[in-house]
Order: structure tokens, then C-alpha cells, then sequence
């Protein structure tokens, strides 16, 4: 079985004199890798892609300048093999390999990189990599000085450095030339484009897609990374990508056998998994992640006032005090219990101990404390009344909804304990799930919430959550809308956020970070709940299975995964 | 050879069910929004009679259930105190009385705990109440608009028989799924969750005109061309008086049929839409809602209590059905 | 011929009052395909509005929907935001597949239903009906989901059928015979689930309509006329039972792909229910649309076929009209 796939897999392998000049693949090579994905891709393309089963596949497909290692969290040398940073940090040297090849056989030289930055950057085309390429408001410059070497200047010095390069899929312009010129470029690379007409720098190749169904991917035999013996990588002939939607099914066919790798999983799942642990796969709980989950209030600035009640809540949620006496009233142990089953922890930042460069590690998480609840509503005002039920200084009963996203049981879990929890201060509490695009429509369009819960992936460096934290950030969900003058200290928030853009030591740095998380802790703009443990698995004998807990988790070192006893065993 | 079926045994158990339901409130021992989290996932407490001695005690009495250390969802009974049960117990906390209730940290859940530590006995009762309330409500009014619809399209015939009967394949076409998304989404939030329940069973009842609409058609089709309603025509009879007086009441035993079948279907509508998670939300119970916890099938099989509502849910429909093919004999004409 | 024609015109026109509807719903439901992007800080504000333009979601309702039916008329029923790409283009094999699963599921389940339900109709009150009775009530209180549930923890636990999908691995390598054993093995477990599904209720008709007949006076003068039973059933009882259950075989199409899509979401067979499911809660309107209008027509169909059985069984139908 195993010689027939390795024979099929190769009799379509394009380019027969990669494989004369490949001697050195042994018994590591060969063999096919099983993953599934909740979604088909949407595209192949890497300029237009946003949602996640794209990106997980073109991150296999394609590759970057430099990348960031996901269990080091470090930056390490990928097409380009070396640079160097001038002392102001405004300009990048970069030298490319030599004797680079696209998948479908085409050199690699300068003009390629040129070519990749010139579509990332078009305003007509509107890539989501765009923001990130856009320093101190201007574009970046990436200039060609010979065919293997490269310079790109800044407008003003980046903290994030060498970094910025991670995830930009240098693209084949031998292949999109046309295309972008004809302005489709957006268009192009669908899933219906037939696969010999796309080409990449990643260890995998399109091979066939089936609708609906599975995508399959072939080795790329011109990937230009080998392993220490100088073997060429990938050690995998293939990786087929199963669509299956249904998220039990997904666990039970990996259960079955029919998948290899699953990440994602839910701790429930993760359990019944390790119960019946007779299977031949291994668990990994990689301990928090970088997804967080937290409430927050309407805080948005209603000029005409909106709705009267609603007027009249926001006086509550604009207190200090009352946000922090729900904080101190939610029983977050409770959640990580019953919930997650223990595998998340509470939060006090949003920055996890999963980040490891980031986190901060003087900040305590937050203990429950009912008593600490009430003295601080009676010191912003409120009082109980006879029923037990809690009254504002205006004689009004404390009561809110909190909406969230009916598509996750989890949020809609969290939801249920706060709410009784909430009911121990006297608050009486709605809980609304809502289906996400409607959802959405009111946090960022109407403004007709008053509480939500909801989950954020913090990017790992803070560069990524200034949308979130800036005044000026559409991430800002509590307060996407002001009139209003912002308090000091969401203005000491924007100067922090602002200076770390171009802060070059990485201490001092982190100094201005934490300071910004402090602050946070203080003022609970929004509350934080937990941060749920990143848990994956994979068959067993699967060779330099390393998952991290940044994105993609399990399949960014495909190239290295190997069948251990490839040869012995007849996996397929 | 034929059996008169009497509708007499399944009105009787459906009558138990819905009382059962009504009297939630003293029946049900707890609160339904009571967690207690350190009794996830309690399996159902045993009341016993012979105590730890080996005495037998004539009123029964429960152990406390505690969780193994460091075992989630693993219970162990703590057999160093008896806690006896009590009927007609009145709650401190919400100063009701109560059919039984047991005192001190002890809890008894005779159908188990839920995921936060929930008594299913009470929010299966509880929850009865919105899932057979609901699947009524949306039934009659489902009937409502099908007689509505169907006599006008069997009365008059032409272009609104026509119009009616393609607007009916329409609605059989609809996914309806869709439309109670958008539904949903257009509701305000303060709904309460039942007041959003109700608005969605309107929806359902709704989109389920079509078929009683064609039945009664059918009916009416066949009795406008009876000798006596064409005599009491010739007799200048007027249409609204015709309808009343000749031709709906033979109408009444497909209806009543129909309603019989149509509302055990809408009580699964219910289970179905809170599969996906467009059904009454938690906190407040339906039996939709706890039926979707075995969405994860290792509850099934790990905790088996969490079906409960399965089981009530098969009595119901069942009895719907025996009512159902008990009133087509008792009434003639069956249903297509 | 006329009627076939008139049918088809009606037809026709329930299908475009549908597409009217769906895009009415559509303006109705807060957000649209490219919400989600709103909220993902990795977005930023102009890439949404770009392809909000791209899209061309910023236009008006009326607008969208003329653009829309123009695509339409060109088969290609507009484009998928999700996917890219022609909707007609993404429907075909899609509705293909859904075709292959519902079309042996309604065989099936009638291959079951006819004899069982007559059955239980002979022996009215016996132990087979009463058994039969519950059985069926109490599948007809299971949900499809957990149907399709179970269908896919026998998967796990047996092995014996594959947990999901539709082919295996080594489709495309296979020859004749192996592709269809294959796909026979893949389609036993949903086609499964669909009939359990559908059965209760098929045969619940089946043997309504067998009891009435049963019950005329003609055949209890049949029987006190020493006609044999089977001789009874079959040559005399069935094919008078035979017209309603012609008319609900038009209605059983309906109801088998609201169940197939349930079932297709959770063994991952890549039908339109899928799609249907992915694409309602993505907002991907032209695929809701797209989809509904294919399901819509399946619905017609089954009805059309159930009319033209009923004219050509029934004698007494051809004639009047």
C-alpha cells in the first residue's frame, strides 16, 4: 500500500530532475499526513485570504522573508537567508538565497519580492497584510539592489523589526504578472484555478481539489529547506486536508483514525479523548493560548441619548466601581471548572503566560470576593433593598443583558455563571445569545448592546492589539463610537501604545507594555475572564510533532514531520 | 375484526403529562437556575431505606454525593451522615412549599445534575412546561391559519385556490431555518428568553399552515358539491352561513387529526432549533435545550440522566399518535 | 400536456417569489457576509470596504437582487463571497451528491415502508402493529441530529464504515467497480440515518391507508366471500391504497432533504446541505438562494413526478381536468 502511494504520488510530480537530484531521502521520507479543517478555504490566494482555512493552507503552500519560529517565538532566517538593521532601525538589508524555485520550477530572485509588496501595498486591492506593511503612515520601500539582494526602508523606526516580514507569502510573479496588471489579481488563485497554474515557495503544493470534500496537497521537491544530514524537506509526500464541519465528527474521526492531527479541541472533547486513551494518539495540553474571553459594557457615546434605559445603565457601566464589583463577583475558578474542565486559566491581563516574550508577570489574577463586590457598589452608590434585589442611587433595579454568539457553546456557558453570579449582588441578568453577524451589526454599526462576551486572539506582539487598546482602534468594541473626551487614563493608554511602536529596546519596551496592562487591571475598561489551554493531538509515531500555541498550531513545522518505522509499518 | 380504538388512554396520559408540568413549581425540589458547582455532571441520588448499619428506617433518607479529588464529574457518597427526605417541605430561600426537599448541604436529584450542577428533575418539569407549552400554542395557531387558508382556497375556488395552494409549495420549499434566523436576529433583546420562545413558535406555527390548509381544502371541496349544500344555495343561503353551518363542520375531524399529529412535530421543532442553538436559550430550560447537551455524544454515554428529556419527549409523541389514529377511527376519514 | 405546462409555468413562478423572499429576509437579518471581518483585529477597516465594494454589498437591495437575476438567466446565480466563484459552478456537483444520497434514501425507505406498513395493516392490532406503532414513535421523536449522531459513534465504535465523507483517499486511482463499492460503503451509513429518519412516517401512512381500504365494504365483501387474504391485500387493497400514497411520495421529497441536510453536516458528505448550513451562517447570500431555488426544484419535482403517476395510474383523473 505504501509503495503504490509513494509510486502515484511521484508518477505526478512535475518536475522529473528534482527527483534524480534528491538521492538522499530515507526511510524518514514518504508518506501521507490526514488534518482536518471546520471550512473549505476560500482561496488560494495569499494577498486576499482572511479566513482561517485559507491561511492555515497557504501557510503550507507559500512562504515568507523571514519567519517567526512558533515555539521560540523568535525570528528566524527563511527565503531570505541573512539581514541586517541600520543602528536608526529604519532600514533592512536583506540577502535572498541562492538557487531558490517556485513549486512548478522557476527561479526566485529579487524582482519576485519587488513584485510581492508592490500587490500587498495597492490600496485598490486592499490586502488585510496592507495595515501591517504601513509604518509611521507611510508604506514601506522595499527596493531591489541586485538580483539577490534587497533593501527596505521605514519611515520611522519599528520595534517589531525583522518580524514584520513573517506571514507575507512572496509571491511567483512569472505566474500573477498578468493578472495583477489586468487588475484581478484579487480574483485570482480560486479554488477552481487548476493547480499547475499556481506556484509557491512552501513545502507543499496544490495537487486536487475535491469539493466539498478533502483538499490534497503534494510535496513541493523543489522546497528549499534540508534537514542537518542535508536531507530535503518535506519528509511527507503528502498532506490531505479533510472538510469536516461538524466538530464531534471531527474528534470522532480522529478517533477512528481517518485523521491524523487535530488541534482546537474543545476540553470536553480533550477528556473523553484521554478516557479512552486506549487509541494510538497522543494528547498535548500546551497550557494557555493567546485567545482571551472577557465582558465588557456599552460604553459607546450615544448622542441622541438612544434609548432611555439604556442611557440610564451606561451611567452604571461608565462607574468604576461597578465594573469592578462584577469583576470581583465573577467566580472564574467556576468557569475554568465547569467550562474548560480545568485545562484555562484565569486571566488578569490579556496578554497570557502562553506569550512568552510579553507577559506580565507581577499582575495577580483576580480572586473572588462577593464582599469586596458590595462594599465597592456602596461606594459608587447602589444599595439593596429589602428582596435583596440592588438599586442605583436613583432608585432604579440594577439590570442588564449580556449578549454573545449563540455559535459558541462556551461563551454561552461563561454567560450562565455569570449570571448567576451576578444574582448573588443583586443584579438581575438577560442572557442573550445571538447568531455572530447579528451580533457584530451591534456592537460595531447600532450601538443596542449592553453587555457582550466575547473572545479576542491577541497577537503575540503588542503591535497587534493596538487596534484594541488605542482610543483610535477599531477593536475597541466598548467604545467604537465618542463624542466624548476620553478619560486620562485611556490617554496615558494611547501615549504608551504610541511610543512602544518605536521604542527599539526590547526591554524598555516591555516596560511601557506592562504599564499599559497595569493600567487595564485598574480600570477594567473590560473584564477579563479566562484564557482557555491550547490542546491538540496526533497519532502516535509521528516524528518532530512540536504544536505551540501560536497560530498554526500544530502544522507550522510540517516540513519536518515524519512517519517514524516509515518503512516497517504499512502506514499509507 | 376492527378494534374501536378509544382516545380515552391517551388523552389520559398526555392530561398526567401536562398537569405534571403545570404543577412544576411545588412538584420540581429546586430552583431551576440553582448551580451547584461542586456537583457537575451528580449522578441521580439513590433514596435509601436501609441505613449504614444495615437498619431499616422507614422514612427514606439520602447520602451527601462529593466529588473525588482531582476527578471531574467523579462522585463518591459520603455515608457518615444520613440526611432524611422530607415531603411538604417549605424552602427558606424562596419561602414556597415544596413535595419534598431534603434539609442541610445535602441535595437530592433523583434524575441527576447538569454541567453547572442543576437538578434535571426540576428543569425537566420546568422545562415541559415551555417545550409542550410552546408545541401547542404553535400547533393551534398552525391550524388556525391552515383552516383559515383552506377553506378560502376550497370556498371560492379560482385564482385564490390556485394563489393559495403555489404560495403552500413555497413555504414547503423554504428552508425555514433561515427564516427564524432572521427572525431572531430582528427580536429585541430585551426579550425575556420565553417571550423570544414565543415569538419563534410563531414562526414555526406559522410555516406549518400548509398542510392543514390542504386538507381542509380538500374537505370543503367535496362538501361544497353535497346535494344539501347545493339545495341550501338554491335556497339563497349566504356564504359566511354555508360555511358555518354545512361545510367546516365536517372539517372539524381532519383538524383535530391534523393537530394531534402537527403538535408532537412541533414539540421536536423546538428540540431541533435548539440543537442549533436558535431555541429557547439557557439559562432557561426547554426540553430542547437540555437535549442538546448530548450533542456531544460522550454525555450520552457518560452521563446517562442527561437524556431524560429524550424519554419524556417519546411519551408525548407517542400518546399524540395513539390520540391521533384514535380520533381518525372515531372520527372516519383518515388523513392522507 | 397543457397541465404539465401549466405546472411548469407555476412552478416557475413559486421559484422566483422565493428568490424575492430570501433576498427580503436577507435585508431584513442584521449584518452581512463581511461582519465577521469587522470584529477580526487582524482586518483592517479598509480591506472590509474594499471588499464590500468588490462584493458589491453596497449597493441597494433592488439594486442587488436585478444583478442577481440577470446572473441568474446566465445559469451562474451569482457569485459566492465565501467561495469565489459561480454559484452554479459550486451548486452542480454538489447537488449531485445531495441527489445520490436523498434518491436511495426515498428508495429505500420506500422499499421498507410498503411491505411493513402493510403488514402492520393486515394484523391491526397485533403484536407486529403495536410493535411497529412504538418503534416508530419512537423514532419519530428522535431527532434526525442524533440519528445522524448515532450513525457516527457505530462509525467509531465498529470501524466498519467510514466515519464521514463520501470516497475515500484513493478515489481517483480506483477503477469502475472499486469507485462504486466505495461509494456504496460510504453512502450505508447516512442513507441509514435519512431512512430511519423518514421511515416512521411513511409507514405510519402506509398503513392508514391500507386500513381504510381494508375497512370498505367491497372488500369485507370480498372477504365474506372467501377471497384469500394475500389475494385480497395485493390484487384488490394495494392498488386502491395506491393514490394517496403517490401524493404523499410527492411530499416525502421535501421532508428528505430538510433531514439530508442535518445528516450531510455531520457524516461530511459534500451535499448541498453543507453548503446550505455553511452559507446561512456565513451570510453568503447568493449560496442560501442558490441552494434553496436547487431544493425548491428537487420539491416541484417530486410533486410533478407524484401528479404525472397519479394521471397515469389513476384512470379517472386523466379525464375531466
Amino acid at each position: 500500500m505504501a509503495a503504490a502511494w509513494t509510486v502515484a504520488a511521484w508518477a505526478c510530480a512535475p518536475a522529473p530532475e528534482a527527483m534524480t537530484a534528491e538521492p538522499d531521502r530515507d526511510e524518514r521520507s514518504g508518506g501521507r499526513l490526514v488534518a482536518s479543517l471546520r471550512a473549505e478555504p476560500q482561496t488560494f490566494n495569499p494577498v486576499t485570504a482572511t479566513d482561517n482555512p485559507s491561511r492555515t493552507v497557504i501557510a503550507l503552500t507559500m512562504a515568507d522573508l523571514v519567519h517567526t519560529n512558533r515555539l521560540t517565538q523568535e525570528s528566524e532566517a527563511a527565503l531570505a537567508e541573512s539581514w541586517t538593521a541600520s543602528p536608526d532601525g529604519r532600514r533592512f538589508t536583506l540577502e535572498l538565497r541562492r538557487g531558490l524555485r517556485f513549486s512548478d520550477g522557476h527561479p526566485l530572485d529579487a524582482d519576485d519580492v519587488v513584485f510581492s509588496f508592490q500587490v500587498y501595498l495597492d490600496a485598490a486591492i486592499a490586502s488585510s497584510h496592507r495595515d501591517l506593511l504601513i509604518v509611521g503612515g507611510e508604506p514601506i520601500e522595499v527596493r531591489k539592489t541586485d538580483a539577490h539582494r534587497l533593501e527596505v526602508e521605514l519611515a520611522e523606526p519599528y520595534a517589531v523589526g525583522v518580524q514584520i516580514f513573517d506571514s507575507i507569502a512572496i509571491l511567483p510573479e512569472h505566474r500573477l504578472a498578468d493578472a495583477y496588471r489586468e487588475g484581478r489579481l484579487a480574483q485570482a488563485w480560486g479554488l477552481s484555478t487548476p493547480p499547475e497554474e499556481m506556484a509557491g515557495l512552501g513545502p507543499f503544493q496544490v495537487e486536487r481539489y475535491v469539493p466539498g470534500e478533502r483538499l490534497e496537497l503534494a510535496r513541493n521537491p523543489h522546497y528549499w529547506k534540508t534537514d542537518q544530514q542535508g536531507r530535503r524537506l518535506p519528509y511527507l509526500d503528502k498532506v490531505v486536508f479533510l472538510v469536516i464541519p461538524d466538530k464531534e465528527a471531527q474528534t470522532i474521526r480522529f478517533r477512528t483514525g481517518e485523521v491524523d492531527v487535530i488541534e482546537r479541541l474543545a476540553a470536553d472533547d480533550f477528556s473523553r479523548l484521554e478516557a479512552s486513551g486506549a487509541g494510538d494518539y497522543a494528547l498535548h495540553d500546551l497550557g494557555p493560548g493567546f485567545d482571551v474571553h472577557f465582558l465588557f459594557f456599552n460604553l459607546n457615546d450615544l448622542e441622541d441619548g438612544g434609548d432611555e434605559d439604556l442611557a440610564a445603565r451606561q451611567e452604571w457601566f461608565r462607574s468604576r466601581g461597578f465594573r469592578r464589583a462584577v469583576s470581583l463577583a465573577i467566580d472564574r475558578d467556576a468557569i475554568v471548572k465547569l467550562v474548560y474542565q480545568n485545562r484555562a486559566s484565569a486571566l488578569a491581563s490579556h496578554v497570557t503566560p502562553g506569550n512568552k516574550r510579553w507577559h506580565h508577570r507581577g499582575l495577580p489574577p483576580p480572586r473572588r470576593s462577593l464582599a469586596a463586590a458590595r462594599r465597592a457598589l456602596e461606594g459608587a452608590g447602589f444599595s439593596l433593598d429589602a428582596g435583596g434585589r440592588l438599586h442605583d442611587a436613583g432608585g432604579r433595579p440594577v439590570r442588564f443583558s449580556i449578549v454573545t454568539n449563540s455559535g459558541n457553546s462556551e461563551r454561552v456557558r461563561m454567560a450562565t455563571i455569570v449570571q448567576e453570579d451576578l444574582r448573588q449582588l443583586g443584579i438581575e441578568v438577560q442572557i442573550a445569545p445571538l447568531e455572530f453577524r447579528a451580533l457584530v451589526d451591534r456592537l460595531t454599526k447600532t450601538f443596542d448592546f449592553e453587555a457582550c462576551i466575547l473572545g479576542l486572539t491577541v497577537g503575540d506582539d503588542p503591535n497587534q492589539v493596538v487596534n484594541v487598546w488605542h482610543s483610535t482602534g477599531n477593536g475597541r468594541l466598548w467604545r467604537l463610537h465618542r463624542t466624548r473626551p476620553e478619560p486620562p487614563w485611556q490617554l496615558e493608554i494611547d501615549r504608551l501604545m504610541t511610543v512602544q511602536v518605536t521604542e527599539p529596546d526590547g526591554a524598555a519596551r516591555k516596560g511601557l507594555y506592562d504599564r499599559v496592562q497595569e493600567i487595564l487591571a485598574e480600570q477594567e475598561p473590560c473584564v477579563l475572564l479566562v484564557s482557555p489551554n491550547v490542546l491538540v493531538g496526533a497519532r502516535r509515531g509521528l516524528g518532530n510533532f512540536r504544536p505551540a500555541v501560536l497560530e498554526p498550531l500544530t502544522l507550522w513545522n510540517v516540513d519536518e514531520l515524519y512517519w517514524q518505522g516509515n518503512d516497517a509499518e504499512d502506514r499509507p | 375484526m376492527k378494534r374501536s380504538a378509544s382516545p380515552r388512554p391517551a388523552l389520559a396520559v398526555l392530561g398526567a403529562l401536562y398537569a405534571l408540568v403545570l404543577a412544576a413549581g411545588w412538584i420540581a425540589p429546586y430552583d431551576v437556575h440553582e448551580q451547584n458547582r461542586d456537583l457537575a455532571w451528580a449522578p441521580p441520588t439513590r433514596p435509601r431505606f436501609v441505613d449504614a448499619e444495615g437498619r431499616f428506617q422507614l422514612r427514606p433518607f439520602v447520602y451527601r454525593q462529593v466529588e473525588r479529588p482531582g476527578r471531574f464529574g467523579q462522585y463518591v457518597e459520603d455515608r457518615s451522615r444520613a440526611f432524611p427526605l422530607r415531603f411538604f417541605v417549605t424552602r427558606p430561600s424562596t419561602g414556597r412549599r415544596h413535595l419534598f426537599g431534603v434539609d442541610g448541604e445535602a441535595r437530592v436529584f433523583l434524575l441527576g445534575a447538569d454541567r453547572f450542577g442543576r437538578d434535571q428533575l426540576s428543569r425537566l418539569l420546568h422545562g415541559g412546561r415551555v417545550s409542550l407549552g410552546a408545541g401547542l400554542l404553535a400547533g393551534l395557531l398552525a391550524v388556525a391559519l391552515g383552516i383559515a387558508a383552506g377553506t378560502a382556497a376550497g370556498f371560492y375556488g379560482g385564482w385564490i385556490d390556485a394563489a393559495t395552494m403555489r404560495l403552500g409549495e413555497l413555504f414547503m420549499a423554504l428552508p425555514w431555518l433561515y427564516l427564524l434566523l432572521a427572525v431572531r436576529a430582528v427580536l429585541p433583546l430585551d426579550l425575556t428568553p420565553a417571550g423570544a420562545f414565543l415569538a419563534t413558535t410563531a414562526v414555526v406555527g406559522t410555516l406549518s399552515w400548509v398542510r392543514p390548509a390542504r386538507l381542509v381544502r380538500g374537505v370543503v371541496l367535496s362538501a361544497r358539491e353535497r346535494e344539501f349544500v347545493l339545495a341550501a344555495r338554491g335556497f339563497g343561503a349566504s356564504d359566511l352561513y354555508l360555511l358555518r353551518r354545512h361545510v367546516l363542520p365536517q372539517a372539524a375531524a381532519v383538524v383535530l387529526t391534523q393537530l394531534a399529529l402537527l403538535v408532537p412535530r412541533l414539540v421536536l421543532a423546538e428540540v431541533t432549533l435548539s440543537f442549533l442553538g436558535l431555541g429557547v436559550a439557557e439559562p432557561t430550560p426547554s426540553w430542547g435545550n437540555m437535549l442538546a447537551a448530548l450533542r456531544q455524544v460522550h454525555v450520552l454515554t457518560s452521563y446517562w440522566w442527561a437524556s431524560a428529556p429524550a424519554a419524556a419527549l417519546v411519551a408525548v409523541v407517542l400518546s399524540y399518535h395513539r390520540l391521533a389514529s384514535a380520533l381518525q377511527q372515531l372520527l372516519g376519514k383518515p388523513t392522507p | 400536456m397543457r397541465h404539465l405546462l401549466r405546472r411548469l409555468a407555476s412552478g416557475a413562478l413559486v421559484l422566483a417569489a422565493t428568490s424575492v423572499l430570501l433576498f427580503a429576509l436577507a435585508e431584513i437579518a442584521p449584518g452581512d457576509f463581511l461582519s465577521a471581518l469587522e470584529v477580526d483585529p487582524r482586518v483592517p477597516r479598509e480591506t472590509v470596504e474594499a471588499l464590500r465594494e468588490r462584493y458589491g454589498l453596497d449597493r441597494g437591495p433592488a439594486e442587488r437582487y436585478l444583478a442577481w437575476a440577470r446572473s441568474a438567466l446566465t445559469g451562474d446565480f451569482g457569485y459566492s463571497f465565501a467561495h469565489g466563484r459561480p454559484v452554479g459552478e459550486l451548486l452542480l456537483p454538489r447537488a449531485r451528491n445531495t441527489l445520490v444520497l436523498t434518491v436511495l434514501a426515498s428508495l429505500s425507505a420506500w422499499a421498507l415502508a410498503l411491505p411493513l406498513g402493510t403488514w402492520m395493516a393486515a394484523r391491526q392490532g397485533g403484536w407486529v402493529d403495536r410493535l411497529g406503532l412504538g418503534a416508530s414513535a419512537v423514532l419519530l421523536a428522535t431527532p434526525q441530529l442524533l440519528l445522524g449522531l448515532g450513525a457516527l459513534l457505530l462509525a467509531a465504535t465498529t470501524g466498519a464504515f467510514p466515519a464521514g465523507g463520501m470516497t475515500s483517499l484513493g478515489f481517483a486511482e480506483m477503477g469502475g467497480t472499486a469507485r462504486l463499492r466505495d461509494l456504496a460503503w460510504h453512502l450505508a451509513l447516512p442513507a441509514a440515518a435519512l431512512v430511519l429518519g423518514s421511515l416512521p412516517v411513511l409507514v405510519h401512512h402506509v398503513r392508514s391507508a391500507l386500513a381504510e381500504v381494508l375497512d370498505a365494504p367491497y372488500l369485507r365483501v370480498a372477504r365474506g366471500h372467501g377471497v384469500r387474504p394475500a389475494r385480497l391485500l395485493f390484487r384488490y387493497a394495494l392498488p386502491a391504497a395506491a393514490n394517496p400514497l403517490i401524493s404523499l411520495f410527492g411530499f416525502s421529497v421535501a421532508s428528505l432533504l430538510s433531514g439530508a441536510l442535518v445528516i450531510e453536516v455531520i457524516l461530511s458528505w459534500p451535499g448541498m446541505g453543507t453548503l446550505l448550513l455553511q452559507a446561512i451562517l456565513a451570510r453568503d447570500l447568493h449560496v442560501v438562494v442558490g441552494a434553496t431555488l436547487f431544493s425548491a426544484v428537487f420539491v416541484v419535482a417530486g410533486q410533478l413526478l407524484a401528479d404525472l403517476t397519479l394521471l397515469a395510474a389513476d384512470p379517472r383523473i386523466r379525464e375531466p381536468a
